[in-house]
């Protein structure tokens, strides 16, 4: 067992229970996912994409199985503690950017270091360096309802980027974008994923997989398909 | 976390809803505001009736003896000059001891006649007693009082009335149509409560039933050594009276105890105004629940964000819970200065002395915090236990 896995999940279900009714999300995945990987995850809808998103992030708990990001079970940790892991290990695009809008960019962006209890100095020279680095510098002060579409998710993928985490969940996060923008995001995902940054991205589009190096497809809560992209 | 950081965002988010942050701390200014004004002139009166009590000149170490079994009934006159010799007998402490016969006086100088407000016969005691000065002339003597000298003292008042600027000592005037020479002008004390107290003419009591046709008393002050002398002087003049009369138809007022009525009085009222507070504190605490579980609401996409990147329950909790509280506290702080100037301007208005009432003050910014956490606790909680994943999937 190699420790490089930034994810190592073995068998997890997601039971949802309404009512009576049982609905299976995931039934039963496992799969490993080492440092450095830009993988794909798709399949149709309803399939389980998102809820796995969830969990692989600590937003969401199993109901079974086993979860280890960087090595350690998070199946054992308290809400404080899964808290302290989106924080620090852990960086999610959503489709919809989910920025605040009442925050203007730069302090989006540094929102994820007040909880990590770093002083405003540290957190404004870190959210200006990610804000040169997906190519806004001159947007810091804009609201997100100020920013076009591809702008705001570039901020939100600031967001995810500034507490260093070992890993970048984004489901769907070309999803709400004109191609040209799509593009973009996948390009400065790219980027990233070459200054070795571990990405997970959910997506529909065959094209927009075939940028990352691997597909995970899953259907009816189960993985049918991972391979390489060659 | 510390507590800076969530004040912070409490702070944006109050600002960021202006009209909406005001409109749930008016409650809070109302109640807060109306009570300081309250208390604050009810402090003010407090300290007035205090001033004009001990203004009387008299301290702890005196007695007044009323006729009546108590001050709620109607009193039948039961106490005469022949009780007042016994008790200078029989009370050993008394330094000074003061009749008060009231009547009506039709005064007549010349052709000039006037009605003041108090004629009475009282003891050669009374300046002493009760603290008055002379301003001209002479009070009468112990010996005048026996010999039932014709001498009238009067007021500033009736002095003007009946002599305009001219002094007045030395002249004969008449009261009821008895012929008294004034010899003395009394020194100017204001007026206490809505009653003139310069508006006043005093003969020895000694001539009261002859010249006001009354022989009862409706008060007799007692001046002791001093207060320690309270008690048994109150016991000797209990059995001394009793023994006389053979039935209690008297009553007696310590000083405190007089301080003590008004006090009580302005205790209750305070209490009653108090009760409003809590009142309009609790009234207005539901509205900032109310206002605050509406926001909840509003903001649980919000709350899913800041816990999809590591906000812990703890830092939500405390978010809503210090927006509650500077909700409250803003109100308080704004009421305080409110009910305040409000204060100040009626007293100053109604020509009294206003008194900034601290311990209101303190009081209704505690209760304020108390009701901002009270009421800001379980939307705050409501908040902090949402799931994160239902609360990213939330439409606004
Ligand atoms: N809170 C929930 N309660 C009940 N069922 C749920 C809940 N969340 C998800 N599901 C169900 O779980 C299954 C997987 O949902 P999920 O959102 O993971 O799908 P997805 O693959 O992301 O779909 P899409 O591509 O449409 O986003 C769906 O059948 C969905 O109805
Ligand atoms: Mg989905």
């Amino acid at each position: 067992m190699s420790g490089n896995n930034v994810v190592r999940i073995q068998d997890v279900k997601k039971i949802y229970r309404m009512g009576k009714m049982e609905v299976a999300a995931l039934n039963g995945v496992s799969v490993d996912i080492s440092r450095g990987e830009f993988v794909s995850i798709m399949g149709p809808s309803g399939c389980g994409k998102s809820t796995l998103m969830h969990i692989l992030g600590c937003l969401d708990r199993p109901t079974e199985g086993k979860i280890f990001l960087d090595e350690v079970d998070v199946g054992g940790l308290d809400d404080n503690q899964l808290a302290d892991i989106r924080n620090k290990k852990v960086g999610f695009v959503f489709q919809t950017f989910n920025l605040l809008p009442k925050l203007n960019a730069i302090e989006n962006i540094e929102l994820p270091l007040i909880y990590a209890g770093i002083s405003l100095e540290e957190r404004r020279r870190r959210a200006l360096e990610l804000l040169e680095l997906v190519g806004l510098k001159d947007r810091a002060n804009h609201r997100p309802s100020e920013l076009s579409g591809g702008q705001s998710q570039r901020i939100a993928i600031a967001r995810a980027l500034i507490n260093n985490p070992s890993i970048i969940l984004a489901d769907e996060p070309t999803g709400n974008l004109d191609s040209k923008s799509g593009a973009e995001i996948i390009h400065l995902f790219k980027e990233l994923n070459e200054k070795g940054i571990t990405l997970i991205m959910v997506t529909h589009d065959q094209d927009i997989g075939r940028n990352s190096k691997r597909i995970v497809r899953l259907k009816d809560g189960l993985i049918i398909e991972d391979e390489k992209v060659k | 976390m510390n507590l800076l950081e969530p004040s912070k965002l409490a702070l944006k988010s109050l600002f960021s809803n202006k009209l909406r942050s005001f409109l749930t701390t008016l409650g809070v200014i109302i109640g807060v505001s109306s009570v300081i004004t309250l208390v604050s002139m009810g402090e003010g009166a407090k300290s007035y009736i205090l001033n004009q009590v001990s203004g009387w000149g008299v301290g702890a170490n005196s007695l007044t003896i009323h006729p009546g079994k108590s001050d709620s009934t109607m009193p039948e006159l039961t106490l005469t000059y022949g009780d007042t010799i016994a008790l200078r007998n029989k009370v050993d402490s008394i330094v000074y001891l003061v009749p008060e016969f009231i009547g009506k006086g039709q005064l007549k100088y010349g052709k000039k006649e006037y009605k003041p407000s108090f004629t009475m016969g009282v003891s050669s005691d009374y300046p002493l007693a009760i603290n008055q000065k002379v301003a001209e002339g002479r009070f009468f003597s112990r010996a005048d009082e026996a010999g039932r000298k014709r001498m009238a003292v009067i007021g500033k008042t009736v002095s003007r009335k009946l002599f305009g600027e001219a002094s007045p000592v030395g002249e004969r005037i008449k009261i009821n149509r008895t012929g008294f020479f004034v010899t003395g002008v009394l020194e100017e004390k204001g007026a206490m409560m809505t009653f003139d107290m310069d508006d006043m003419v005093l003969i020895p009591a000694t001539l009261a039933p002859l010249v006001l046709g009354t022989s009862k008393i409706w008060e007799i002050f007692l001046t002791l050594e001093s207060e320690k002398d309270v008690p048994l002087a109150m016991k000797q003049v209990e059995n001394t009276l009793l023994a006389r009369h053979k039935k209690k138809d008297f009553h007696i007022h310590t000083q405190e105890g007089i301080i003590d009525i008004y006090n009580n009085i302005l205790n209750a009222l305070t209490g009653i105004v108090s009760a409003i507070a809590a009142i309009s504190l609790l009234v207005g605490g539901i509205g900032i629940m109310n206002i605050m579980l509406v926001s909840v609401t509003e903001r649980t996409r919000e709350i899913g964000i800041r816990k999809a990147i590591g906000a812990k329950r703890n830092d939500i909790f405390l978010q809503f819970v210090i927006e509650s509280v500077m909700i409250t506290m803003s109100g308080a702080l704004i009421g305080v200065v409110i009910g305040t100037g409000a204060a100040w301007g009626i007293m100053t208005y109604l020509k009294l002395q206003a008194v900034i009432a601290y311990g209101a003050a303190a009081l209704a910014c505690f209760g304020a915090l108390l009701v901002g956490v009270f009421f800001g606790v379980y939307p705050a909680m409501r908040a902090a236990r949402l799931d994160p994943v239902e609360a990213l999937r939330f439409e606004t």
